[in-house]
């Protein structure tokens, strides 16, 4: 009993800062999902997340340092940039937990040399807006290639 | 789950006490009365929690005082209470917090021990209710991004949330020995059960001046080592 106030009770397994998920779709036949090949991600200045891997979703950190990360992507040695920006909102979650980042008004730009990713929306634009990225539970962002 | 079978396990054993005693006083009551009847002191008992200072040293725990007093009413009952005051910092993986105010427990404490001639040693159970107002001051935290690519980031400018108050009922087994004419050590633990506690804002209570570390399912545990003294009043 004297040392009870140091044992833990709890352990941290409610949900934390959410990643964003990116799902990939063929831009010619937009309702479909498209692999991706040979794909390579890493944020700018930091080691790849993705390398040369074939896949058709892909689950990325947003950096809660900063309002803003940029990320690489590359297809086949091609690459396309993308910048994403944000505001930050913290929110506790539990005392094993602590605090947890969401993250509100999330821009979503790629850069116009358009290498291999042809739009981030469904009329294939490079920009888009999500209002939120609160959790994990779906695709936050559509890539069109 | 644990905490409802300690709860239940520890009303067992104080029902077993009581039903002990209860017996064991029946049996004495067929046993013809001795003419001799042995007495013992009534009064004001004042005392001071050594386990607070012992853990400060200890370095589990910043710093707290707690007074203890009780006014016996009858041979077996007993007015009780606590009032304290205590630091306390809470370190957790992705936070850094401490609990600092002051506590009132108010109560009964029933005596299920037998005294052998004017001895005056008691295995009590006690119910207090328990007040206590405080504010918690985030100290620092790092926001759980569950990932090491990117760099984390530390918090560390402190906030603190004044006014917080908390209400609980406890539950208190101890053993209490005369020790020397007058004077008592007493040895107790106790459980509680949050009756109703206020957050700081965007935050939860991690700990309260009192109830001590409040545990998910809202109840705490305590433990106290006292060493009382007796102004007695009367001898009945």
């Amino acid at each position: 009993m004297l040392n009870s106030s140091c044992e833990k009770d709890d352990f941290c397994i409610e949900p934390i800062t959410p990643k964003m998920i990116v799902r990939f779709y063929n831009s010619t036949n937009i309702t479909q999902t498209k692999t991706v090949s040979n794909l390579s991600v890493n944020p700018e200045g930091y080691d790849e997340i993705y390398s040369n891997v074939s896949i058709d979703s892909i689950v990325i950190p947003l950096d809660v340092s900063n309002n803003q990360i940029i990320y690489n992507f590359s297809s086949e040695g091609n690459q396309d940039i993308l910048s994403i920006n944000y505001e930050i909102e913290e929110v506790f979650v539990s005392r094993s937990c602590g605090f947890k980042a969401i993250f509100n008004n999330v821009t979503v730009t790629s850069d116009v040399s358009n290498d291999w990713i042809i739009g981030l929306t469904e009329t294939l634009e490079n920009t888009i807006t999500i209002p939120t990225i609160d959790n994990e539970s779906s695709a936050h962002l559509q890539i069109f290639h | 789950m644990s905490h409802q079978h300690i709860y239940k396990s520890f009303i067992k054993i104080c029902f077993f006490i009581i039903t002990v005693s209860a017996s064991a006083q029946q049996t004495n009551d067929s046993i013809p009365k001795d003419s001799i009847i042995y007495k013992t002191n009534y009064g004001l008992r004042l005392g001071v929690d050594i386990s607070k200072p012992i853990r400060s040293i200890l370095q589990d725990y910043n710093s707290g005082i707690e007074i203890v007093g009780d006014y016996r009413i009858s041979k077996k009952w007993y007015i009780a209470a606590e009032l304290g005051n205590e630091e306390f910092t809470t370190n957790e993986d992705f936070t850094n917090s401490t609990s600092k105010g002051s506590y009132l427990k108010a109560g009964v404490n029933y005596n299920s021990y037998n005294n052998w001639l004017d001895m005056n040693n008691e295995i009590f159970i006690g119910f207090r209710y328990g007040f206590a107002t405080f504010e918690q001051t985030l100290n620092s935290y790092q926001i759980n991004t569950g990932n090491t690519i990117l760099p984390p980031v530390f918090n560390n400018y402190p906030s603190t949330q004044k006014g917080l108050t908390a209400h609980w009922s406890e539950l208190q087994l101890g053993f209490r020995a005369e020790v020397y004419n007058n004077i008592f050590i007493t040895f107790s633990g106790s459980y509680k059960v949050m009756v109703n506690i206020s957050d700081p804002r965007n935050v939860k209570t991690h700990y309260a001046p009192g109830f001590n570390r409040i545990y998910n399912s809202n109840t705490g545990f305590g433990f106290n080592y006292t060493i009382s003294y007796l102004i007695p009043f009367a001898k009945k």
